[in-house]
């Protein structure tokens, strides 16, 4: 499971970044700043090539040695970030892609809020139920 | 990858040099060094060729040579082979290169990518000496022979006695060197090396002629292609124009100290540069070149020991290079290096080359796989125990010197070195291939380095630049080999060669590849170049480079160099900052911070530290504390001690809510001094309340109006005491000099977790003088020298202070910035933000202004009163200030509640008058009753009494109340008619003597709380000319009071007043104790003036007229009625009522004695009282009572008296009666109930009981009568009389 999952806001700050606390918070901060380069990299070229229609997967950002850093980006260009561990083999694409998807409903279901204001922190407590579930339990 | 000066080709070629040793005689190297030069050092600055050479190669095809470099070193052979690991020293010697070279001012590009704005420096001058030094420290290894020795110089000086002696010992150690296998180092391309002779002749000294005949004798000894005479030292050394010569050295020894002198010089170049010193207070001058092993610098060390102490001395002095040459000599310099290079040099090289193809021709007839099947059955004459045994070991496999596959790779060099990069690469490739299939990988790996460096470096560029042998090579060494010195080399060169090509993806990749942990410093400058890169891409990559940087950063600071360190995290923070990463900008702001604080720039670190406080922070509160107490410690550092309070650091903490201020003109608050009570006035603790503040305003507005006869100056405006953000703050407030001004402000927020204790906080204020107003002086205050100036309150000065173990002190202040409210007027202001003037801290500064300072003092001032009671208390005026105090005056929200005694009576002499009432304390002006039976009448002017309006002028004696002095005024209070608790506020007012200030006058506010209880209820009653009082004790206190006496009746009135009392305990007080009721009944008679008259049931009379008593009556009866007219109205009309009583009071064990007076006013004075009409319009039935017969029972309890109660109706009713009255001062004793027919006009007298338990007046007309007609089924109907009935009881 992730080890680090991250909301990134349009305009690149973030809206939610949650690690695991045994690791160092600031570490995955950094990564996940530095994996924004390569998801506007990504997002600009598929927009040349394709045009409207573009898978907001965007699969493997990056790998470090220690951590592999995927990324997704929705329709309004709200980044989803999560970094793995590297060891963790058993993730495939398949389950990452349907973490990114969990994970975007979920988002939705917190901008569908009327008291939330768009641009704003998430604080929402569902949203933080869900992103721990797909966090590594560290018992 | 960040721009380099020089262009990679360049860089390239520069990497690889001929290399040419120096061996120089004694006599020699002392001409040499004339000019403070070594011979090498003498020759270095026209080592580069500026004409272009030409070689043959193998196919005789002429090739040019075009800028060219030799590189030339003096020969110190070592015994220690080199190692595949830098040495420390020599990474010493890149730290120090890499410390000394820091970004110069203003070399900064900037960048913009995206939102992103970046600036920094784009060249990285530090990473090419870094590089250069690198490449040139390079230790020479077994699989190249790129930095082998191609050629030797032995020169010779021509004042040698015999040279040619000189030259064949040169030689012969020269040989000695390279043959006798002792020195491992050097080493040397070729066996027989180029030994080229040199005769030097010093110019100045030497004889001409001779060293021509022995130059003639090397000529034909050596051949006229071997030996040259060089002539330096054209000039004597001396302070001649040395300045107009150019000193080409200083460049080149700038550098080459650095890299062959290593540290000496390095100690002295640290020296030099001030800063470098600062930083390092180690490495100080005293740091001895001794210290370190010579030996350790086989590579570096071009000279001995003894010469390289010498050449630190002779580099510490500046300039000074080359003194005995002329111009003439440099040219012959260049002269020679270009003969030796053209004459000697290249075509040696030439014919070595030719020597190697022909070699390698010749044994191409065998085919290679016969070679090599030849090879491995019979051994071979190489020792190849190589790749089956030890594949991956490098010491494993080595070639013996005479291998093919190395004569190969020796061509493949002298062809690079030459410049024939076609012929080099297709030797290197088929090296390569040799080396691959013997599976050398050191070999390999060297061969398809230099066979991607030559295919780069092919004109034209026939074939594409094949970076995977690079990324190969490159992986052997690491991987392979282990040899990270030569892996970086690699790195380096590809990184160029890829930037010059654009491909900063890869280039950076290779780059992040290379770093590891066995060094920092490489790691950093590889990291910073990544991160160069990233922002060079197409689409520059803005978040990796902040990255990269950051770990540069972070290497850079554990290798060391602080300064390095700090500008990658500075660099790097334009990335990070305001972008909402929070935690990110944290760290590298706390990495700033304390980076700055070791390099000694506390500024900076104070501001870094500052910018992580000022934030809202996501840390937890340890983390929160660490930073707080970092910031402190290094505050504390960065205080200037002078400049106050210009040095003093604007403080990110604590919060404060600006807007929150209230600014308080006015003097301190001064508690109350014994049991004087001074004015409350305004406090800044006070809550804003709408409604308080316009009461204030009108109390305010009525005073001025008052003070300027009637009408309002136009410029009004309330004084503001305490301003704070709701009150009206556009106007600049007035405030008086002599420090009265206190500005405070509330709202202290704090985000961090961790608990702050703040001290010793201090206003600071900024002065401006009024330009346009000319500064008046006062003659009389010394100190009001300037009367109309600008303040601004601009900063709070505070000590921070933070208690974890250790208490950090740190002073500081904050600036107070204060927005106006939000206008929402027009279009614009809605759609925008915009915020009106706020003035609160600009205050005026005026002239002095009186003050009382808190100077108006209460006496005696009661909490609590009873409803009427009459209470004498003090009010004193100081006046503190310097100037004159006049136009006192009073104004209340509760006139009736005071009284400073009317104008007409004079104060003095003062009450009481009668000795009983000065026993009491009694605020009463009494007289001793003389008539009993007469009455007292006393004519008045109603006008005495009257005030224009509720507003008191309080007279001060001369009108002015003079600076110090005080006075003491009696003030009569009465408590409110009404319970409860009553908010009663006074503004005093007053004026200055001064005139023409700006503030017109001053006002003084006091609140007071009083709480009044209840004391008596007075109902009055009249029916003709009897006038009945009804007085009932209905104070519930039963602790308190004890019981009330009625003292005396007055009665004011302009044609009544009261003539005697009917009731027949006439000399006794009236005494009532709880819930007790009276009835006093008096006549009444008619009079033609308004008179007052006083009835005493006391010894004493009060005089009603005077003070108070008289003064608290009109106020009431101002107090009731609004208008003036209506006013003297009532007071024609009516007879008023003035009860006064006593009431005992029991408190604390003694017995105290209030008083009180209770008006009422009674109407209808005179009149009879009406016939009841009808009842009710059905029932015509009338009904009377009278007493019908009084019997006196005379008893010394009780009186008992037999009454009838007369019925008559019209009609026929049922009647129905009974005798009940709640009144406990009689009682209905007997049948006092009857149920009864009333027949139409009859009459019927019913008995009734009654007895009385003392003597008074009675009312028997409570019996109730309910009556209803006799067929009806409606309720009965209630029937009382109008008329009293009265009953005295007379004491026996």
């Amino acid at each position: 499971m992730a080890v680090c999952i991250a909301v990134i806001a349009k305009e690149n700050y973030p809206l939610y970044i949650r690690s695991v606390p045994t690791q160092n918070e600031l570490k995955f901060h950094y990564t996940v700043h530095t994996s924004l380069d390569v998801v506007e990299e990504k997002i600009s070229a598929v927009g040349k090539s394709i045009g409207d229609q573009r898978e907001l997967y965007l699969g493997l950002l990056y790998p470090t040695e220690d951590y592999k850093v995927y990324g997704y980006v929705t329709n309004s260009k709200v980044k989803f970030v999560i970094v793995v561990d590297s060891s963790n083999t058993s993730l495939r694409d398949n389950e990452i892609r349907s973490m990114f998807r969990k994970l975007h409903n979920s988002f939705t279901d917190v901008m569908c809020n009327p008291f939330h204001n768009p641009g704003d922190q998430i604080q929402s407590r569902t949203f933080d139920g869900i992103v721990s579930g797909m966090m590594v339990q560290t018992a | 990858m960040a721009q380099c000066v020089q262009s990679v080709q360049e860089l390239v070629q520069d990497s690889f040099t001929p290399m040419v040793a120096v061996l120089c005689s004694e006599t020699a190297e002392r001409m040499s060094r004339k000019n403070r030069l070594s011979f090498a050092e003498l020759l270095r600055p026209f080592c580069r060729l500026t004409s272009e050479g030409h070689i043959r190669d193998p196919n005789n095809v002429l090739q040019s040579v075009k800028g060219l470099r030799i590189s030339v070193n003096g020969l110190c052979p070592s015994l220690k082979p080199p190692s595949s690991t830098l040495t420390p020293a020599q990474r010493q010697v890149l730290h120090h290169i890499v410390l000394s070279s820091q970004p110069q001012e203003g070399a900064v590009s900037s960048i913009s990518a995206g939102d992103y704005q970046l600036s920094f420096s784009g060249t990285t001058p530090w990473f090419e000496a870094y590089r250069e030094a690198f490449l040139q420290t390079m230790p020479s290894s077994e699989h190249e022979f790129l930095n082998h020795y191609l050629a030797c110089l032995l020169v010779v000086s021509s004042s040698e006695t015999v040279p040619f002696e000189q030259f064949l010992k040169l030689s012969q150690e020269q040989h000695q060197i390279q043959h006798s296998g002792e020195y491992s180092s050097p080493k040397w391309f070729i066996p027989n090396t180029l030994k080229y002779y040199v005769l030097l002749h010093d110019v100045s000294q030497g004889d001409d002629h001779r060293a021509e005949t022995v130059f003639e004798d090397m000529k034909q000894k050596y051949g006229s292609q071997g030996c040259y005479l060089l002539k330096i030292n054209s000039r004597s050394e001396g302070p001649s124009d040395q300045d107009q010569m150019p000193d080409p050295w200083s460049q080149y020894l700038h550098k080459s100290q650095t890299h062959t002198h290593t540290q000496t010089l390095c100690t002295g170049h640290v020296l030099s540069g001030s800063a470098a010193c600062a930083l390092f207070p180690g490495v100080t001058s005293d740091t001895p070149s001794q210290s370190l092993d010579t030996a350790a610098l086989p590579q570096l060390s071009a000279c001995d020991t003894s010469r390289r102490a010498s050449d630190s001395i002779t580099s510490g002095a500046p300039g000074g290079h080359g003194a005995c040459l002329t111009l003439n000599d440099h040219d012959r310099i260049r002269q020679f290096i270009q003969e030796f290079t053209f004459r000697g040099l290249l075509p040696h090289v030439e014919k070595n080359i030719r020597q190697l193809n022909d070699q390698l021709v010749s044994r191409k007839g065998l085919s290679r796989s016969l070679f090599t099947a030849t090879k491995k059955w019979f051994g071979g004459g190489k020792a190849p125990e190589k790749s089956v045994a030890e594949p991956k070991s490098t010491t494993g496999l080595l070639y013996p010197p005479e291998a093919p596959e190395l004569q190969i790779r020796k061509m493949a060099d002298l062809c690079f070195l030459v410049q024939h990069y076609e012929l080099a690469y297709s030797c290197y490739h088929t090296a390569k291939k040799d080396f691959l299939s013997d599976q050398a990988m050191l070999y390999a790996a060297g061969a398809l380095e230099m066979a991607a460096v030559s295919a780069f470096l092919q004109p034209g560029a026939p074939r594409p630049y094949p970076a995977h042998y690079m990324d190969t090579a490159i992986q052997t060494y690491k991987d392979t080999c282990r040899n990270m010195v030569l892996a970086e080399r690699c790195t380096l060169l590809s990184v160029d060669i890829l930037k010059s090509q654009g491909k900063y993806a890869e280039a950076a990749t290779l780059l992040i590849k290379m770093t590891s942990e066995d060094s920092d410093l490489r790691s950093a400058l590889l990291l910073e170049q990544a991160a160069h890169c990233f922002v060079n891409m197409k689409t520059p990559m803005v978040r990796k480079f902040a990255f990269h940087m950051i770990l540069a950063g972070h290497r850079f600071s554990k290798a060391g160099q602080r300064r390095h360190a700090l500008r990658c995290y500075c660099q790097a923070m334009q990335v990070y900052q305001d972008r909402g990463w929070s935690l990110a900008e944290d760290h590298i702001n706390f990495t700033i911070g304390r980076q700055s604080f070791t390099l000694q720039q506390t500024e900076k670190a104070v501001d870094a530290f500052k910018v992580i406080l000022e934030k809202e922070s996501q840390q937890t509160a340890t983390q929160q504390g660490a930073f707080l107490r970092e910031y402190l410690y290094v505050t504390t550092f960065s205080l200037s001690p002078g400049g106050w309070p210009e040095g003093l650091s604007e403080l990110p903490l604590p919060c404060i809510d600006s807007s929150a201020t209230r600014v308080y003109f006015g003097p301190e608050r001064r508690p109350a001094e014994g049991e004087k009570q001074a004015a409350t006035h305004v406090s800044l603790d006070q809550e804003y309340d709408q409604d308080t503040a316009t009461m204030w305003c009108q109390l305010e507005l009525q005073l001025v109006c008052a003070a300027n006869k009637g009408a309002a100056p136009s410029a009004f405006q309330p004084a503001q005491y305490c301003l704070h953000s709701q009150t009206d703050n556009l106007r600049r407030p007035l405030a008086v000099l002599q420090g009265q001004s206190n500005p405070h402000t509330r709202g202290v927020e704090e985000p961090l977790k961790v608990a702050l204790s703040l001290s010793d906080l201090t206003l600071l204020w900024r002065f401006t003088a009024d330009g346009d107003e000319a500064v008046l002086s006062n003659e009389d205050a010394p100190t009001a020298l300037v009367l109309s100036c600008f303040y601004t309150l601009c900063n709070v000065c505070i000590d921070l202070c933070f208690c974890a173990g250790e208490t950090l002190l740190v002073r500081g202040r904050q600036e107070l910035k204060i927005q106006g409210l939000r206008l929402n007027q027009t279009k614009e202001e809605k759609m925008s933000v915009r915020h009106g003037r706020d003035e609160r801290l600009n205050p005026i500064v005026t002239a002095p202004m009186p003050s009382w300072r808190y100077g108006v003092f209460f006496l005696h001032f009661p909490s609590a009163l009873l409803c009427g009671e009459i209470r004498k208390a003090y009010i004193e005026f100081c006046n503190m200030s310097s100037v004159g105090l006049r136009g006192l005056r009073v104004v209340s929200t509760h006139p009736t509640f005071f009284t400073f005694g009317s104008s007409s009576s004079p104060h003095t002499p003062d009450t009481p008058v009668t000795p009983h009432s000065a026993q009491n304390c009694s605020a009463y002006k009494t007289v001793v009753a003389s008539e009993p039976q007469q009455p007292p009448h006393v004519l008045v002017a109603a006008q005495d009494f009257l005030q224009p309006s509720s507003i008191i002028s309080i007279p001060i004696e001369g009108g002015i109340l003079k600076p110090g002095a005080s006075m003491q005024l009696p003030l009569w209070l009465r408590g409110p008619d009404k319970e409860g608790v009553h908010e009663i506020n006074f503004l005093f007012y007053y004026e200055s003597t001064e005139k023409g200030g700006k503030i017109s006058h001053r006002v003084l506010r006091h609140t007071v709380f009083i709480c009044s209880s209840r004391s008596l209820s007075v109902q009055p009653t009249s029916s003709g000319t009897l006038v009945f009082v009804d007085v009932e004790n209905v104070n519930l206190s039963e602790a308190g009071v004890k019981e009330f006496h009625i003292v005396q009746v007055s009665s004011c009135g302009q044609r009544w007043c009261l003539q005697s009392c009917i009731n027949p305990s006439y000399h006794k007080e009236w005494c009532l104790s709880s819930r007790e009721r009276a009835k006093l009944c008096f006549r009444a008679v008619q009079s033609e003036k308004y008179t007052f008259a006083d009835l005493n049931l006391a010894s004493e009379r009060v005089v009603s007229s005077a003070t108070p008593c008289g003064d608290f009556f009109f106020r009431c009866c101002e107090a009731q009625t609004q208008s003036p007219a209506e006013q003297a109205q009532t007071l024609e009309l009516d007879l008023h009522l003035i009860v006064l009583w006593k009431a005992f009071v029991v408190e604390d064990n003694k017995q105290l004695i209030l008083e009180g007076q209770l008006h009422v006013a009674l109407q209808n004075v005179g009149q009879k009282s009406t016939e009841p009409q009808s009842v009710s319009t059905t029932l015509s039935c009338l009904l009377c009572s009278t007493i019908t017969s009084l019997t006196r029972i005379h008893s010394k309890v009780l009186t008992r008296a037999f009454l009838g109660l007369y019925l008559w109706s019209q009609r026929r009713v049922f009647c129905c009666s009974e005798g009940a009255d709640p009144c406990t001062l009689f009682s209905w004793v007997g049948k006092s109930q009857y149920r009864l027919v009333l027949s139409p006009e009859e009459v019927l007298c019913l008995p009734l009981r009654a007895c009385f338990y003392s003597a008074g007046v009675y009312d028997l007309s409570s019996c109730r009568v309910l009556v209803r007609p006799i067929q009806s089924d409606a309720p009965p109907e209630s029937v009382h009389s109008h008329c009293p009935a009265l009953i005295i009881i007379n004491n026996a």
